[in-house]
């Protein structure tokens, strides 16, 4: 393996390397093989402007500007560990894969190639999947686990790369079987900022199985703008999920209709905080 | 350093400098017990590769020797097994650094990375509140 920096936003065919904090524990686990890592943090913006937030902001730089809205903010300060937030960057906190344990033990799942092609089986639907989706968990269970995601899908933030401009959802997609997966980034294509639209308050809430440093068994983001109040979830779909029908529509999974009413008391309580402040 | 690439900085440490006192002990990015800072940042040695390091300037806990936390642990009787301990202290000197009296829940948001199996955190909190004294 090499690494070398970046000198331009051409990656050559490398894979780009920023904070570390998912690309080197799936480096080491031999999920993601790599020939050339590509030290991007040169290249990539990183300043907090107004509502521009470069994709190279750690974490930790967020949960402490007074800029930033403050389901953003929160998400940020609920998210990981100090010394994770210290060096994840927004970017890479976006593109994180899913915590699916099977997913991260190289069970062959349908999101892992095969010798000859990709896993036919969702071993959490019939295993253990308590921390699993709700929403869309019929041909992979995995939930998706950025706080921060949910964040910027609730706020109806934009993102722009060095190809396109596209809303933060747009950035996701549901596996299926003929496409496993679950970004639309491009190869060769870095997350370079996002763009906060106006909004007037937003909240983030979210339910972990310890008080601090753990992934959202489910988050809730909230933001309200001119009267209308969009909520997006963190922990309950392969994807960010964005409510947009009820939370009677979630079909959960044996031993994790739990989340379904943790869901709806979060929804309640950040839909009311907005409404009451 | 001849490391190859893909070498993390704990173990360019550990193996390569024979400084020991930084522990590898999930060595995935959970537990904290490897923190190290990184021009005064507290950062996860197991998943810091080495070669991204560069010019910036790395302190363990063989740097913190003679920092009055250590002795604050001590006195304070903030560990039981030690092994999260050089972590715990590096993230603590972090903290006070930046805030030299922290507030309870100062203490807690900053430490919050950095597990201890046997459970010593109400003395780990109390080396910190008392670690000027």
């Amino acid at each position: 393996m090499e690494l070398r920096r970046a000198s331009s936003l051409e990656l050559d065919g490398g894979t780009p390397l920023h904070g570390g904090t998912e690309l080197v524990p799936l480096l080491r686990s031999g999920i993601v093989q790599a020939e050339t890592l590509v030290d991007i943090r040169g290249v990539v913006p990183r300043g907090i402007d107004g509502s521009t937030i470069g994709a190279g902001a750690t974490l930790a730089e967020l949960e402490c500007d007074p800029q930033i809205p403050d389901a953003l903010r929160e998400a940020c300060r609920l998210a990981a560990s100090p010394q994770l937030r210290n060096v994840g960057s927004l970017g890479g906190n976006l593109l994180q894969s899913t915590r699916c344990w099977y997913w991260r033990l190289k069970w062959p799942c349908r999101l892992h190639r095969t010798s000859d092609g990709f896993g036919e089986e969702c071993f959490a639907q019939e295993g253990e999947h308590r921390e699993h989706a709700i929403f869309e968990n019929g041909f992979c269970a995995s939930a998706h686990p950025s706080d921060v995601a949910a964040a910027l899908v609730a706020l109806g933030a934009t993102l722009r790369t060095n190809r396109r401009e596209l809303p933060v959802a747009d950035l996701y997609r549901l596996p299926s079987e003929d496409d496993r997966r679950t970004t639309t980034l491009e190869p060769g294509e870095l997350l370079l900022s996002v763009e906060l639209p106006q909004t007037d308050r937003s909240v983030y809430l979210k339910a972990m199985d310890r008080k601090s440093w753990g992934f959202p068994l489910v988050g809730v983001a909230a933001a309200r703008t001119e009267g209308e109040t969009r909520v997006a979830l963190a922990g309950v779909a392969p994807i960010p999920w964005l409510l947009e029908g009820s939370l009677d529509d979630a079909t959960p999974l044996p031993r994790n209709a739990y989340k379904v009413d943790v869901a709806r008391a979060l929804v309640k309580r950040a839909v009311s905080s907005l409404e009451a402040s | 350093m001849h490391s190859e690439v893909g070498t993390t900085l704990a173990e360019a440490l550990r193996d390569e400098l024979s400084l020991t006192g930084t522990k590898v002990a999930c060595a995935e990015g959970h537990c904290g017990a490897c923190t190290v800072l990184i021009d005064g940042v507290p950062t996860l040695s197991c998943i810091t590769l080495v070669h991204t390091v560069g010019d910036a300037k790395v302190t363990t806990i063989e740097g913190l020797r003679d920092h009055p936390m250590v002795h604050a642990f001590v006195r304070e009787d903030a560990l039981q097994c030690g092994f999260c301990t050089p972590g715990q202290i590096v993230s603590a000197v972090a903290l006070v650094d930046a805030t030299p009296k922290p507030s309870t829940e100062e203490i807690r948001h900053a430490m919050a990375g950095n597990l201890c199996r046997c459970g010593a955190y109400p003395k780990i909190e109390e080396a910190i509140r008392t670690w000027q004294d």
